[in-house]
């Protein structure tokens, strides 16, 4: 199980000035929802988490070992990304898609065993995208593609798992289905950082939050402590109405007058 | 997967054996078979082994370096549309033969010139794309166009103001001619190289046409990998225009073929490009060195006069 | 050798030439480069239609066994088996016609291919005839690599003479200044080096175009006009319209075009380095004197 530490980091928002120096530490067992509005640098911050964007200062730290010092190899065995937008110019079916998730653990002369096709296929099943395991990804709806990016970051197994807005184009049904899957991970050991837009579902599934503002500014902590309304509200500039539903807040957004 | 490998050598295999048969003297197989084991007659060997075999392997290997190298391209640029010329290396190096041939060099000399025009127009790519730190396949692909076109302008400019007897050559050239291959052995080498190393990195080439973003979260070093086929693919591509000039369509044609019919892993599109392109150009050849005989036609017609139509009917399809 | 020997074989030879008993022939070709044969040969190939010609006119017609395209002079050699265009040779084809002996445009069979043909060890002579000279030597030349030494060397006097005359009637003549049009787009005519200038010296003419550095240079229209020829003349090709002067007629204020000294000569005569100059030089200088007339 692994351990993603943030040391004072300040991440690289173009044109804008440093932001709050984040200290996170994002720890086995956690489910992570960050919150803001756009353009506050949510997915610059998770890419800047997997190692793909440099950072302005500070450093982000895998277990004992600094990011950058890292091989991206290495990196990619403990460390997963779900994108929110994906890049889809080459054809290829749903089954390979998933199987891709295996290349950190394959050797170059190795191809892939009886076993790793057997974890892509529950991954598919879990996601509920295994009957259209032949099909092609540019035929499936933007949902179906959805749950594939997220079968193959399980196929990829990785300690830690990065997800940018997970729940984009999916129905009410899978939305559930895949915040209880994520969850059901990190009651596992695993490690769930996110990005979410809805913060409703951040208030029922995640077990601590970040709030980042676009000014820069963030603060983190335990979940309820963060979901206070006046914060949220200052966060989304938007006002908000509290309500209690199955155990936890739902914030409704109303109009001001 | 190594079954259509299989199928694909032994199709290879037949055009070989075809070319080695048909031409303007036809060699009956048992007449071949007689000059495989020392025998036959002196005409026939000289037609045989001095004349048809060089030229088919020129062919076979030039056919290969064009399909593997437009393979690694589409890969590289991530477009299907991508050839090997587009980055302007098919220019450089025809700058290079035309100034060989403008004065009056002989054929090693317009060989290497080639050669070196090939990996000029490569570097100089590669500089002005690099430029300002990030590039993106598009920005590479923006630079490869521009440069290829200034190749253009040059060569349209050495056949303005070249003597009027030297046109001839230089024009056969451009179209692209097997016939001008001397020895097939740097092209056969080069390409039995590239497999080699081309091979191992396949699956990452698989997870690198996901995106790069993408591919780097899965573990793959993206800009390392890119410049080694950067650099892999232009290599096939110069050797490959330095033995026969630029014959079109192969590298554009041959990777999109075979990934309808076999599907998109790399590690199986890669060799079998280099199987399929060389097979094309081996028939394609032969056509082109039958069909109106004694008139000998530049491969690179026959090669745009069936890559054409069949490109179209691949669009079509597709849709 | 000795000396002793070396007689004793000139004798053997001398005595044994009229039985027909072949002896190696050797000839130096315009750039020096010597050519041996063990005996004569029988079987030529000539890859231009220039060379075709020659051959036929060196007489040994009945030896060619491999012509190019437009090898269409004399007739005889339209039955002969075509082995591809002079840029382009059907290599296969002409080896399988087994030649001894295979006549080479210099500068207009493709290098590459010419290089392999040596590589095969086929025996190769490369002509490029520049002068009137140079036609009777290459007419010489070709018979003495035949065998054909008789009728050669007779058709190469017969040349020489024929231009002796002409170059002694046209000796005195007004000259008169002359462009040559080769080819029409692009503009194109010949400078004095070419054997095409070279008639038309011959004929007192001053091909206005004669200093140019290049061969077959390419020109303007403009620099034409500006050099104002009193004769404009071009090749006539068989079967095609004659228009390829048309261009010029608007330019009524050129001198060639008011006197309307447009002239058509046939193409392949004045075209190829051939006997057949003779008569393209006949023609071309009686067109120079009905201009000598309209001055």
């Amino acid at each position: 199980m692994s351990t993603l530490h943030t040391r004072d980091l300040i991440i690289n928002v173009p044109g804008r000035a440093d932001g709050f120096p984040l200290n996170l530490s994002v720890e086995p067992g956690q489910t992570w929802g960050v919150l803001g509005p756009n353009g506050a640098g949510k997915t610059t911050l998770l890419h800047t988490l997997a190692g793909l964007l440099p950072a302005r200062t500070g450093r982000v730290v895998l277990n004992d070992a600094p990011l950058i010092e890292l091989k991206r190899r290495d990196i990619a065995r403990k460390l997963g990304l779900v994108f929110q937008e994906r890049q889809d110019s080459f054809p290829a079916t749903v089954m390979e898609t998933a199987l891709i998730g295996r290349h950190p653990w394959l050797s170059p002369w190795e191809s892939e065993q009886a076993d790793d096709q057997t974890r892509a296929q529950q991954a598919l099943a879990a996601l509920d995208v295994d009957h259209l395991s032949d099909r092609l990804l540019s035929t499936l709806s933007g949902g179906e593609r959805q749950r594939v990016a997220i079968a193959t970051l399980m196929t990829q197994n990785p300690d830690i798992w990065l997800l940018d807005e997970p729940t984009n184009h999916l129905d009410l049904h899978h939305q559930v289905k895949v915040m209880s899957l994520l969850r059901d991970q990190s009651d596992a050991g695993k490690a769930v950082f996110m990005c979410l837009h809805d913060l409703n579902l951040a208030a029922r599934w995640c077990s601590h939050v970040l709030l980042l503002y676009p000014n820069g500014d963030a603060c983190w902590g335990p979940a309820d402590s963060m979901l206070k309304p006046s914060a949220l509200e200052q966060l989304y500039n938007q006002k908000l109405v509290t309500v209690e539903a199955d155990g936890a807040p739902v914030f409704v957004p109303v109009s001001a007058g | 997967m190594t079954r259509s490998l299989l199928v694909l050598g032994a199709i290879s295999l037949a055009a070989l054996i075809l070319a080695l048969a048909i031409g303007s003297v036809n060699i009956a197989p048992s007449e071949l078979w007689a000059v495989i084991q020392g025998e036959g007659s002196a005409l026939h060997r000289t037609l045989l082994l001095d004349l048809r075999l060089p030229r088919t392997l020129a062919a076979f290997a030039t056919g290969g370096l064009l399909a593997v190298a437009g393979a690694l391209m589409q890969v590289l640029l991530r477009n299907p549309l991508a050839d090997p010329y587009v980055l302007g290396l098919s220019g450089g190096a025809a700058v290079g033969a035309l100034l060989a041939m403008l004065t009056g060099m002989g054929a090693f000399v317009i060989s290497g010139s080639a050669f070196a025009g090939a990996m000029l127009a490569m570097v100089l790519v590669f500089g002005l794309a690099h430029g300002t730190g990030s590039w993106t396949a598009s920005r590479l692909l923006l630079t490869g166009v521009v440069v290829a076109a200034g190749w253009g302008a040059v060569i349209t400019l050495m056949l303005a103001v070249t003597p009027s007897y030297k046109l001839p050559g230089m024009l056969y050239w451009l179209m692209g001619d097997v016939s001008y291959a001397r020895t097939p052995w740097p092209a056969l080498v080069v390409l039995i190289f590239a497999i080699a190393v081309i091979l191992p990195l396949a699956r990452n080439l698989n997870v690198l046409a996901r995106g790069p973003m993408q591919a780097a979260a899965l573990g793959v070093s993206v800009r390392p990998l890119e410049w080694t086929i950067y650099v892999l693919a232009s290599l096939l591509t110069a050797t490959a225009v330095t033995t026969a000039g630029s014959i079109g369509f192969v590298g554009l044609i041959v990777p999109h073929m075979l990934r309808l019919v076999l599907g998109n892993d790399q590690r199986i599109i890669l060799p079998a490009s280099a199987l399929a392109g060389g097979t094309l150009l081996v028939l394609a050849d032969t056509l082109a060195r039958t069909v109106i005989a004694p008139e000998q036609l530049p491969v690179g017609v026959i090669t745009a006069l069936l890559g054409v139509p069949t490109f179209l009917y691949l669009l079509h399809r597709s849709r | 050798m000795t000396k002793q020997k070396a007689v004793a074989l000139l004798l053997s030879l001398m005595l044994l030439a009229p039985f027909g008993i072949a002896a190696p022939v050797c000839v130096k070709d315009d750039q020096g480069a010597e050519l041996c044969l063990d005996h004569p040969a029988k079987r030529i190939a000539t890859l231009s239609p220039g060379a075709t010609e020659l051959a036929f006119a060196a007489g040994a017609g009945d030896k060619v066994v491999a012509v190019v395209n437009y090898s269409d002079y004399p007739e005889a050699a339209l039955k002969l088996p075509l082995v591809g265009n002079h840029t382009r040779i059907d290599l296969e084809a002409l080896l399988a016609l087994k030649p001894d002996l295979v006549i080479t445009w210099r500068t207009g069979n493709p290098p590459a291919q010419m290089e392999m043909l040596r590589a095969l060890g086929l025996p190769m002579f490369a002509i490029e005839p520049r002068t009137f000279e140079g036609v009777s030597k290459v007419i010489e030349q070709l018979s003495i690599l035949a065998g054909t030494e008789k009728e050669g060397f007779a058709e190469a006097e017969r040349f020489r003479k024929g231009i002796a005359v002409i170059a002694k009637q046209y000796r005195d003549a007004e000259p008169i200044p002359v462009f040559y049009q080769v080819w029409q787009t692009p503009l194109m005519t010949i400078n004095d080096n070419h054997l095409i200038g070279k008639v038309i010296r011959l004929c007192g003419g001053v091909n206005v175009f004669g200093d140019m550095p290049r061969l077959v240079p390419r020109i303007s229209a403009e620099v034409v006009l500006e050099t104002d020829p009193h004769a404009i003349i071009t090749g006539s090709v068989e079967g095609a319209e004659d228009n390829q002067l048309d261009r010029w007629k608007s330019y009524t204020g050129m001198t060639a075009v008011a006197k309307n000294n447009l002239f058509f000569v046939p193409a392949s005569p004045i075209s190829r380095p051939t006997p057949r100059l003779l008569e393209a030089s006949r023609d071309i200088c009686q067109r120079l004197d009905v201009a000598r007339e309209r001055e």
